[in-house]
């Protein structure tokens, strides 16, 4: 086993083995029943497909007591195990929505590594997932080794409700913003080139506060900001299992879009010049899956807006102008046959919320959380129209949700740069 | 005799006449700093006014969870109405160093034994401010917390929290000037141990079905499908 120490998140990893064609690393995490399973999957996955490269497998543990490393380190066998020393945070500081502190160092120490072994390319696998496959290693690092992507971003196929944060915001404002259709852009899988690496070690986001809960989308912005060849695999479904401290509703809301919108004023630049958006092209093709048999108490969604809007119309006044307050009104008081929140509509509310996050109207946690009822209430519309669609009939949806974010665009830029004409 | 009258008459006159000779330099001083003063308070605020309107002190006095003093106030808005406070308190100022130029013991005792309480008073008026901030923060806090939970009453919450704070910030500040230093403590326990005392009686006793109800309905909540969604 070899050992890779570093003992700051600034300082770069010291290395005993020195090279390797393909790293692959596990973030982890008190992941004893799932880290054996993807260790494997990994460890099969190089053998079989990259069998004539030097492969390493690293694993960044973020300080399991639950046997994790022993679960790792067992289920790779012989083809052994970088096992990354790195800062860890002394203590849990506060819920993370994916579980897993520390992870913006883990990351780093993983790129670190990368560069030092001058590895032509780098995958990055989650340790709490129960579907990680052999085939998710071919598909995340063929795309760098011999097409000459620089960013392969996984796309999974999920149900109607599933990661409606991503399909109503984080995906939407991402394309608008960037120009890039990348589906998951705060996926915590992903691989990359030599040369991206060298680019995230160049960043300036390693060190900012969110860093923890803000990494993999910053590295996702990175990538697509950086003139770099992006695709995205087909990974087909992922089965994450939840971790012990999983956030609720409104603090995983507040994490993924503050990362988002904290994100904005650095890159202000960019975002204002892009126009439109880009396809990227899928490596390999996911599984066509029918409509989601869970059944999500639309009713209890809708009153948690509605309450929402009686309680917290006030504080939404401080960055919504008057005209969507009357929207609001008027689906507040929509029975739940004829409740639909219109998509021009959501994309207004999500880029007034970004622009009074950048101005500080208010501490961004409070401006954050009172977004939760507004997706509340947008989650029951869209899943109310979805219910009963196919997984294309939902891309469907959510390309038209998208196509506000991008027709909305020129709303944000002009608020951004003309704050008081539109107050 | 006659001469005798007219030397005591010229004695007393001359006496008052000296003493409004001595007086006089006083009252003129006096009054001069009274319209200084005054001229200052003036300028001062109108000064003020428009300071802290090019600073947007009113839109920022709202998000900061001022505006509720100026409310108080007749004052229309917050810059108006720290102007119109700034004004007054050198007014203020101006008339104890009036009367102090007066010369006259009672009331120069009193310009001292005010200036000497002036400290006190800004820190009380620190307090109170500083608590109205807080206030405002948690009881905002609560407000988007409680509406988050689904709390049908989190307006009631929210301004429990808001008026808890306040008191506090109250008391403390009273306590700060020497204002009923040993009444306030005892009153405000009195207050605030019979507010939790009712609310635990009334959890207790009348509401006890409810909130075993809201409990089995919040533990079975976390296993439903809406609570299990993957929203990443």
């Amino acid at each position: 086993m070899a050992s890779i120490g570093s003992n700051s998140s600034i300082q770069e990893a010291e290395v005993n083995v020195t090279h390797a064609d393909i790293v692959v690393a596990i973030a982890a995490y008190n992941d004893v029943r799932t880290v054996g399973a993807v260790a494997r999957a990994v460890r099969d996955g190089l053998a079989k497909f990259f069998g004539s490269h030097e492969a390493r497998i690293l694993l960044a543990d973020a300080g399991s007591t639950d046997g994790t490393l022993e679960a790792a380190r067992c289920a790779v066998g012989d083809m052994g195990l970088i096992e990354l020393t790195y800062q860890r945070p002394a203590a849990m500081s506060g819920v993370l929505y994916h579980g897993h502190p520390g992870r913006a160092e883990a990351l780093r120490a993983i790129v670190q590594t990368a560069h030092r072994l001058n590895a032509k390319a780098c995958a990055l696998v989650d340790a709490s997932l129960h579907s990680a496959a052999p085939a998710w290693i071919e598909r995340l690092i063929a795309p760098v080794l011999t097409d000459g992507f620089d960013y392969v971003s996984p796309y999974y196929v999920r149900h109607a409700h599933e990661g409606l944060i991503t399909k109503g915001i984080v995906y939407p404002m991402f394309r608008a913003l960037y120009g890039v259709r990348l589906r998951q852009p705060a996926a915590q899988e992903f691989g990359c080139s030599a040369r991206l690496v060298s680019h995230y070690l160049e960043q300036n986001f390693w060190d900012r506060d969110q860093t923890s809960v803000g990494v993999d989308l910053w590295l996702a912005v990175a990538a697509a900001t950086g003139g770099f060849g992006l695709c995205e695999a087909a990974l087909g479904v992922r089965q994450p299992a939840s971790r012990e401290t999983p956030a609720d509703l409104s603090t995983t809301l507040a994490q993924i879009v503050g990362a988002l919108f904290m994100d904005l004023e650095d890159r202000v630049d960019v975002w204002q010049r892009t126009r439109g958006s880009a396809a990227v092209p899928i490596v390999g093709a996911g599984p066509e899956i029918g409509p989601d048999g869970a059944s999500l108490n639309l009713e209890r969604l809708i009153e948690s807006f509605r309450l929402g809007y009686r309680e917290l119309r006030e504080i939404w006044t401080w960055v919504l102008p008057p005209r969507t307050i009357v929207d609001l009104r008027k689906l507040s008081e929509a029975p739940l046959e004829r409740f639909q929140f219109d998509d021009r509509l959501w994309a207004g509310i999500i880029y007034d919320f970004a622009f009074g996050y950048n101005l500080r109207v208010m501490p961004p946690d409070h401006l954050l959380r009172s977004l939760t009822p507004l997706y509340t209430g947008w989650m029951a519309s869209f899943i109310l129209q979805v219910r009963n669609a196919t997984s294309s009939q939902v891309e469907e949806r959510v390309e038209q949700v998208c196509l506000a974010f991008e027709a909305q665009k020129r709303y944000l830029i002009s608020r951004w740069r003309w704050p008081e004409r539109l107050r | 005799m006659w001469e005798q009258v007219d030397r005591i008459l010229r004695q007393a006159t001359s006496q008052v006449v000296d003493q409004v000779a001595d007086f006089l330099p006083g009252v003129v001083v006096s009054l001069a700093l009274l319209l200084t003063a005054v001229l200052v308070a003036i300028v001062v605020r109108m000064l003020l006014v428009r300071v802290l309107r090019g600073l947007e002190f009113d839109r920022r006095a709202e998000q900061w969870g001022l505006a509720g003093f100026a409310n108080w106030s007749a004052s229309s808005s917050p810059s108006l109405a720290v102007a119109r406070a700034t004004s007054w308190v050198i007014f203020f100022m101006g008339v104890l160093v009036s009367l102090t130029a007066l010369n006259a013991t009672i009331p120069s005792r009193l310009a001292m034994s005010m200036f000497e309480y002036v400290p006190h008073m800004l820190a009380a008026l620190m307090i109170l401010v500083a608590g109205g901030i807080i206030a405002r923060l948690l009881a905002r806090s609560a407000l988007i917390g409680a509406v988050n939970m689904r709390i049908q009453s989190a307006r009631l919450i929210s301004l429990a929290v808001k008026w808890l704070v306040l008191l506090v910030a109250i008391a403390m500040a009273l306590d700060h000037l020497g204002i009923g230093r040993s009444i306030l403590p005892i009153a405000f326990g009195i207050v605030f141990g019979g507010v939790v005392l009712a609310a635990a009686l009334a959890v207790g006793l009348g509401a006890r079905d409810l909130v075993s109800r809201t409990l089995e309905q919040k533990l079975d909540e976390s296993s439903r499908p809406n609570d299990r969604v993957d929203h990443v």
